[in-house]
């Protein structure tokens, strides 16, 4: 008889339904954390990939430095790399080899932009979560913070200065108050994302505030926050050089402009190749502490697509 | 098969349901819903898809309020979230935390007990849906049978004196439904919890229930309490082959497919 078949199963041992034998758990990525390649590429072909833009830009830049026109302002690739190497760099160990300008200008620069970067980051975070929970605040704020990102922040400048003297903070300022909107305007967008049968099921368990903020909001709306910071992290280093064009004493965009003034063409090319470098760097720290923060979600979202 | 009214004073039933309507807008979508939902035992929700069945779960768990009438939860009126009661979604990748991984979404909803009961718990309710050694896969390393698993785990380390499952079988396949029907009636001879299941499919309805509560198509109303005593434990193909199974099936089925709404409870 099967009820008799069936109530040996009853006991307590565990089910070992056929279900959880057959269907094994989907491609078992033992560490979500590892790498994932591009299908179909080796590394030394992806590497020789991503060379090939970058040597022909350097390739375009030599040509256009040996023509008749641009040639008086456009110095070439191996004289601007000879003055960033003279003026960024050195041979002192106890300067960490790096030159006086990086000690002048590129780090009151990058202080700057990591300073409005932080304050951007928390305060488009902070505001973005108490909008993104409550649908009144959104709707009372939503016209404000789109006439605030739309707002020619480069212009404000002078209002900044005005506001907070001459020193850095007006420039910190600037760049927070520029770069917040994709942050806010993302996080915003990330609250709403975590869905309502994950909000109700933290009510049914009758999860403590503080766990729902930190357990569930956050990391919830996390890839989206991330995507916001990508771009505010662009933004951040172009705001840095406007906000030092003007009242500016030191800074990458004080040299910019002051090596223009001199006719100093050279030093204002390895300017330009500090930002590049610096854009990268930036760049790739983003993408380490990404990967770190947002294992699950990478993993998440290729099982989904 | 014997057929109670429904809206008789019981005093040991769990949860108790009073003349409970909702509307949205104009829209009423629950007329009037009184029921009774008896301690340690399987209820089943039954009813044609939109007739507020969800609605219904959503009231009884406290996340909404009824426009008129009232839920009692072991004698007190429900007002917010009961302490006691645990939920398993009917769509599990849209509410378990794709960032934890499976021993920490169990483990979420007890985080505030003392670490050593926490763990006890976690490894117990594991265990006991049959995912020992997965625990530290992320849901969605998982199958949607197995995910659903989880759900259930979360909802048993909670120590539910209420279990609430909207639609909990609707998105897993054939197979594996039958599988989890059967785990939830052994986990709750096990451990005595009241289970209200909402379901709109009849064979499931019939197969778990002790209790069937039949709703009538939308604005709805209780079409018919229907008790059922196939014996226990039950098996797919022995119950689902009982004389009487097919009895109470064929007329769960008449009641759902008449047109009208049935008589106002
Ligand atoms: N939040 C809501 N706002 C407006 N109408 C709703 C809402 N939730 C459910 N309804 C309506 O209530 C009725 C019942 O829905 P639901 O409870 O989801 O039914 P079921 O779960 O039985 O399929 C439907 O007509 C639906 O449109
Ligand atoms: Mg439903």
């Amino acid at each position: 008889m099967t009820t008799q078949q069936h109530s040996t199963d009853q006991p307590h041992v565990p089910l070992s339904a056929p279900e959880s034998e057959a269907v094994e758990e989907r491609d078992a990525q033992p560490a979500p954390s590892t790498r994932r390649e591009r299908a179909g590429l080796s590394w030394p072909v992806k590497v020789a990939l991503r060379l090939v833009v970058p040597a022909a830009i350097l390739l375009v830049w030599w040509l256009v430095s040996t023509s008749q026109r641009m040639g008086l302002y456009v110095v070439d690739p191996l004289t601007a790399f000879d003055r960033f190497v003279t003026d960024f760099l050195s041979a002192d160990p106890s300067r960490f080899f790096l030159g006086d300008a990086t000690y002048d200008h590129l780090f009151p620069s990058v202080g700057r932009a990591l300073a409005g970067l932080a304050i951007a980051i928390v305060v488009g975070v902070v505001v973005g979560i108490v909008l993104g929970i409550s649908p009144v605040l959104t709707g009372l704020f939503q016209p404000m913070v789109h006439l605030g990102r739309s707002l020619p922040s480069p212009a404000l400048l002078g209002v900044f200065f005005f506001m907070f003297g001459t020193g850095d903070l007006p420039k910190i300022f600037l760049i927070a108050f520029s770069i917040v909107w994709p942050i806010l305007l993302n996080t915003i967008d990330g609250v709403s994302s975590i869905g309502q049968v994950r909000a109700q099921a933290a009510q049914v368990f009758r999860i403590p505030g503080r766990d729902v903020l930190f357990h569930i909001v956050l990391p919830g709306a996390a890839p989206k926050i991330f995507a916001g910071i990508r771009t505010s992290l662009s933004l951040s280093l172009i705001l840095m050089i406007i906000s030092e064009l003007q009242k500016s004493e030191n800074g990458l965009g004080y040299q910019l402009i002051q090596s223009q003034r001199n006719f100093d063409y050279a030093g204002f090319w390895s300017v330009l190749i500090v930002l590049v470098i610096l854009g990268v760097a930036f760049n790739l720290i983003f993408k380490f502490v990404e990967r770190r923060a947002l294992a699950w979600h990478r993993g998440a979202t290729q099982q989904n697509d | 098969m014997t057929e109670t009214s429904a809206a008789t004073a019981g005093t040991s039933a769990e949860l108790l349901l009073d003349a409970v309507s909702k509307s949205y807008g104009d829209n009423l979508a629950v007329r009037s819903i009184s029921a009774e939902v008896p301690a340690s035992k399987i209820s089943v929700i039954v009813g044609p898809s939109g007739c507020g069945k969800s609605t219904l779960l959503r009231i009884i768990s406290g996340l909404d309020n009824p426009t008129s009438g009232q839920v009692r939860f072991e004698g007190d009126p429900v007002d917010g979230v009961p302490e006691g009661l645990a939920m398993v979604f009917q769509d599990y990748s849209r509410s378990l935390y794709p960032w934890m991984r499976v021993d920490k979404n169990v483990e979420f909803p007890i985080k505030h007990l003392p670490a050593k009961e926490r763990a006890e718990r976690v490894r117990f309710a594991i265990e006991e849906v049959g995912l020992t050694h997965k625990e530290k896969l992320y849901p969605w390393q998982m199958s949607g049978g197995m995910q659903q698993r989880v759900a259930i785990a979360r909802a048993l380390a909670s120590h539910p004196k209420l279990l609430l499952m909207d639609e909990p079988y609707a998105s897993v396949d054939a197979q594996t439904r039958a599988d989890l029907e059967d785990l939830l009636m052994r986990i709750q001879a096990e451990l005595g919890i009241t289970v209200l299941v909402v379901t709109h499919d009849i064979d499931e309805s019939v197969y778990l229930a002790d209790r069937i509560i039949v709703l009538s198509s939308p604005p709805s109303v209780v079409a018919e309490v229907i008790d059922v005593d196939l014996p226990r434990p039950r098996d797919h193909i022995a119950t689902k082959t009982d004389q009487r199974f097919v009895e109470i099936r064929s007329h769960v089925t008449r009641l759902l497919r008449s047109k009208e709404p049935a008589a106002t409870a």
